[in-house]
């Protein structure tokens, strides 16, 4: 393990038996887990490179004892790590040695449906695609689709503020979230928004959006759906230069079109893909396009039109466009396959998430193959082309010395280009700890305290998640503390009018 | 009363550390159009954003456009929509609500304002179309939130913070803003006579069906009786209207206009207002022309109610019958302006008991300063959030230097 965690609390650690005791009487019969075996599950997420036993697992089944369990712990001075389904990429729910894992997973009811104001309303457990099923009988859907969205929970897309090949036209999680109920460290159960499109005061439903797990846990949720589209249609368009493959994709978008997905493989991952799953996709090319245009049919045929009259302006080499919804669905296999299909081709890989301002492409891609050579290992690339969002899948194999170590130093490197031509270190899945130390490549120290210092207004004691998303711990009176040395004299040299 | 017209960011954290060190509040403005919004303020320090007035960067291809925070709203406008660009959230020019000069007002109050037009319920509000930017805390220093690009979890989003915070947490002096093609056409179905019930029932089945709605908004007879301008012309006298806007390339509006009307004739027949017209039309609902400030109901004070939207009728209804007053309804009953007649609280213990029992909330955008000072102007929040929202306020201004009071009253607001 290369990212040091913080170092375990040894008299908490002392204390475990009695603090596995207590968390029973919170929470009784199986809710609490404290065999090794029995714990092995919860070692890591999806960030499988990262391992470490929790103190003690415990599965609460209702806000009050979620509150209680905050509260016991936030009165011991015990940490806590919340976990959802445990799909994060960025080791946002790895677990500390010396910290209680709040599993959200029986979390699983959907407590109402409200078509008229069309909100629906969860607890954190339920996952991304159970809502989507719930209220698809009436024709709607919940618009963000992270692709582990058959996995994944509700209350981890909140802490993560997921994203999917929909965000492109219909927003991240946070565009799409109206409400929740969330309980602090101190155990005080809080409700912010519901089912209006706008809250009053500041904006907490925004910024526990995204926050990792280090505010609060989230409880219930309620989220906006959408009606469904009339229809959808896809183009699969194939490019012999990725320069040519990005400027289609800036040109649709100043043409006014804003597709329902936008999405590109490189050469590498067009041939893993099409290996996996036979999707037909063209294997001469050095950059597939995969477009989907989605609401009422005359819109969707005109634009298409448009689309294809576009692609050929740009020089793309084969065109397909889906003429049933089998088709389409058969273009988009392979994307939705891509990171197994890259699996089978490398013991192991790297799954990378920066964001660029999407004109930086052809530059990026360029100096990801030569990082490629420099450090001896091969990379494939999805990505979100239509917001800039990046999954370069570095692959190596972890039995060969030295090569996990290189494979993680690449990644290291992509992010700081992705940060260096103006973009940012992730664009969907958060910071945790693979990209904690990398914050300062964006961050100040100023920036990053006063990021910390809203934490402070939250978990005042930092026990919530601590050690993820920022490369520092800081405590809350010190972030607090005002450096002041201007002058005594109001506004000194500040010309007035 | 001291004004500093700051020039630059360093000239901004000069002016926040001297007022934390001489103990000496500010009050933040661009254009000050929204001075007589919030809690009356006891400062006698301004600090003048609008000589930070530089467009620094737009690049309509990447669909964004990062301005410093005293640039005008008007100029911006124009240069995106020479691009034929536009800002999705639609937000409103409140020259007309509040009697401020029509050109006037700054892409930083607009952001701190966080108000949002018609199109909220497709394109959500200012803080999902701000990307990032750069502001001074209250401890006087200068610090970057978000980014530049469209698709960012990097860190907290406290540009969500800054959205809608009056200017109580940071003084911003850069933004990034998302931008978006500008629509190639719209349509509005008109629905005549309909009583609010009735209307929010419509406009509810209008939402909630898969022509993308991008405008839904009601206007009752007795709110249109006393104006002028392009509602008054499509209005018989006491005719109450209904309007649904669809917006996208010209084949699809026209034909998700034909599908609309076809979905609600149980509702009446439908007229159908086309382009121009149809923008003059979302502009009047968009800045609340009804109440405007050189209108007949220019003495009434004017609250903003935000509501779950299928209750906003029923609610509306009451409230009319119950105060006196008129209103007009936005975002498919979600928005409520209301014009009520005046009272010492302006209405707003009544109002204000009625608006908790449908979760929603009410703030007083109009109202005399002797109004404003003797009552809650935004919404009182409960104790938890209350405290909670303090907490937030302390992380970025401990000494409460940025416009102390503004938000809510008492004396550590
Ligand atoms: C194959 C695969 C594909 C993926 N594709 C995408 C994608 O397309 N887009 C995308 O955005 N992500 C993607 N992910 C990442 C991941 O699925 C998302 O980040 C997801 O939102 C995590 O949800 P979870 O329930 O698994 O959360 P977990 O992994 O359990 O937790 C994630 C974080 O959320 C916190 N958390 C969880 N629940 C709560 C709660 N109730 N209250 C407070 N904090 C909580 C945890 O502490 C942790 O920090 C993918 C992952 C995999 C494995
Ligand atoms: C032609 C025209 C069209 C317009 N159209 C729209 C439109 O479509 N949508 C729209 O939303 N608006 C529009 N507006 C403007 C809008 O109505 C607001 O009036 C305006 O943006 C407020 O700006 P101001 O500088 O006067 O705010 P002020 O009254 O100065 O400030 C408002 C609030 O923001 C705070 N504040 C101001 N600047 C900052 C800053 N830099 N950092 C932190 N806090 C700050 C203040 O303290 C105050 O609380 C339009 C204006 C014009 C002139």
């Amino acid at each position: 393990m290369t990212i040091l965690m913080p170092e375990p609390d040894q008299a908490v650690l002392a204390r475990r038996d009695e603090i596995v005791a207590s968390l029973r009487r919170i929470v009784p019969g199986e809710g609490v887990i404290s065999s090794a075996a029995e714990m092995k599950p919860y070692e890591s997420d999806g960030l499988m490179a990262y391992r470490q036993p929790p103190m003690v697992v415990v599965l609460p089944s209702t806000t009050k004892q979620v509150s209680e369990v905050l509260r016991y712990c936030y009165q011991h001075g015990i940490k806590v790590v919340p976990r959802g389904s445990g799909t994060s990429l960025s080791g946002g729910a790895l677990p500390l040695a010396d910290a209680v894992l709040l599993g959200l997973g029986k979390f699983k009811r959907i407590r109402e449906i409200d078509f008229d104001n069309r909100a629906v309303v969860v607890e954190p457990g339920v996952t991304n695609l159970a809502i989507s099923q719930a209220v698809d009988h009436m024709g709607f859907y919940y618009a963000p689709d992270p692709s582990s969205q058959i996995a994944c929970s509700i209350g981890g897309n909140i802490a993560e503020n997921s994203g999917g090949v929909h965000c492109l036209k219909y927003g991240m999680t946070t565009n799409n979230v109206l409400g929740c109920e969330i309980v602090l460290m101190t155990g005080e159960i809080l409700r912010i928004g519901g089912k209006c499109a706008e809250n009053a005061g500041y904006d907490l439903m925004g910024v526990i959006t995204g926050s990792e797990g280090l505010l609060g846990v989230i409880t219930e949720v309620t989220v906006r759906i959408l009606r469904k589209p009339e229809t959808a249609r896809a183009l699969m368009v194939g490019f012999t230069d990725v320069e040519a493959a990005g400027k289609c994709v800036a040109d649709v978008i100043s043409a006014g079109i804003i597709p329902g997905g936008m999405e590109m493989m490189d050469r590498p991952a067009i041939h893993a893909a099409e290996a996996f799953v036979h999707a037909g996709y063209p294997l001469d090319v050095e950059a597939l396009l995969i477009i989907e245009l989605d609401g009422p049919q005359v819109e969707v045929d005109e634009l298409i039109q448009r689309v294809e009259a576009i692609a050929l302006g740009c020089g793309s080499t084969t065109c397909q466009i889906s003429t049933s919804e089998q088709e389409r669905l058969l273009f988009w296999s392979g994307r939705k396959a891509a990171f197994p299909a890259v699996g089978r081709i490398s013991p192991d890989y790297l799954c990378m998430d920066g964001t660029i301002p999407r004109a930086q492409l052809p530059l990026v891609l360029r100096r990801m193959t030569q990082m490629s050579e420099k450090y001896g290992l091969r990379v494939a690339n999805v990505f979100h082309a239509g917001d800039g969002n990046l999954h370069p899948l570095i692959l190596y194999d972890a039995n060969k010395p030295g090569e996990q170590d290189r494979a993680e130093a690449f990644g290291a490197d992509i992010l700081r280009l992705c940060v260096e031509v103006g973009g940012v270190l992730t664009g969907e899945h958060g910071v945790g700890i693979e990209k904690r130390d990398l914050m300062p490549e964006m961050f100040s120290d100023i920036d990053l305290n006063q990021q910390q210092r809203l934490k402070c207004a939250f978990d005042s004691e930092g026990l919530l998640n601590p050690g993820k998303v920022f490369p520092t711990l800081h405590r809350c009176a010190e972030l607090g503390r005002m450096h002041v040395h201007g002058g005594k004299l109001p506004f000194p040299d500040i010309p007035r009018f | 009363m001291d004004t500093l017209k700051v020039r630059d960011a360093q000239e901004v954290e000069d002016a926040v550390r001297a007022a934390i060190a001489n103990e000496q509040p500010l009050e933040i403005i661009g254009h000050g159009t929204k001075r007589r919004v919030g809690q009356p303020m006891a400062t006698n320090a301004v600090l003048d954003l609008s000589a930070l007035n530089a467009v620094v960067a737009y690049e309509p291809n990447e669909l964004i456009i990062t301005v410093q925070a005293g640039a005008p709203v008007a100029d911006v406008l124009s240069l995106i929509d020479s691009k034929n660009q536009q800002f999705a959230f639609e937000p409103m020019n409140t020259s007309l609500l509040l009697g401020t000069v029509e050109t006037e007002g700054t892409i930083g109050g607009m952001i701190a304002a966080g108000l949002a037009g018609p199109r909220r319920i497709k394109s959500g509000g200012a803080r999902d179309h701000l990307l990032g930017a750069h502001a001074v805390s209250g401890f006087g220093e200068s610090f970057k939130a978000g980014g530049k690009v469209v698709k960012n979890v990097t860190g907290y989003d406290l540009c969500k913070l800054l959205a809608g915070s009056w200017g109580t947490l940071a003084v911003m002096t850069e933004v990034t803003l998302k931008v978006t093609p500008r629509p190639e056409s719209e349509r509005t179905l008109v629905l005549r006579g309909l009583d609010d019930v009735t209307a929010n029932r419509a406009m509810t089945q209008a939402v909630g069906s898969p022509y993308d709605v991008s405008g839904a908004a009601h206007l009752p007879g007795s709110a249109l009786r006393t104006t002028g301008g392009a509602l008054a012309e499509l209005a018989q006298p006491d005719q109450a209207l209904t309007l649904l806007r669809l917006e996208g390339i010209t084949s699809s509006a026209s034909h998700r206009a034909q599908s609309l009307r076809e979905a609600l004739k149980s509702f009446g027949a439908t007229e159908l207002i086309e382009d121009e017209d149809s923008a003059a039309l979302w502009r009047a609902v968009r800045d609340v022309e009804p109440f405007a400030a050189s209108g007949p109901r220019a003495l009434w004070p004017v609250w903003r109610i935000v509501c779950p939207p299928a209750s906003g009728g029923a609610f509306g209804q009451a409230l009319q019958r119950e105060s006196g007053g008129e209103v007009i309804y936005d975002w498919g009953g979600g928005l409520i302006w209301a014009a009520l007649p005046p009272a010492a609280d302006a209405q707003a213990r009544a109002l204000r008991q009625r608006v908790d029992k449908i979760d929603g909330h009410a703030s007083l955008i109009r109202g005399s300063d002797e109004v404003r000072a003797s009552i809650d102007v935004f919404h009182p929040q409960p104790g938890g959030l209350a405290a909670l929202g303090q907490r937030v306020k302390s992380s970025f201004d401990p000494r409460n230097v940025l416009n102390r009071g503004r938000l809510s009253r008492g004396p550590a607001a």
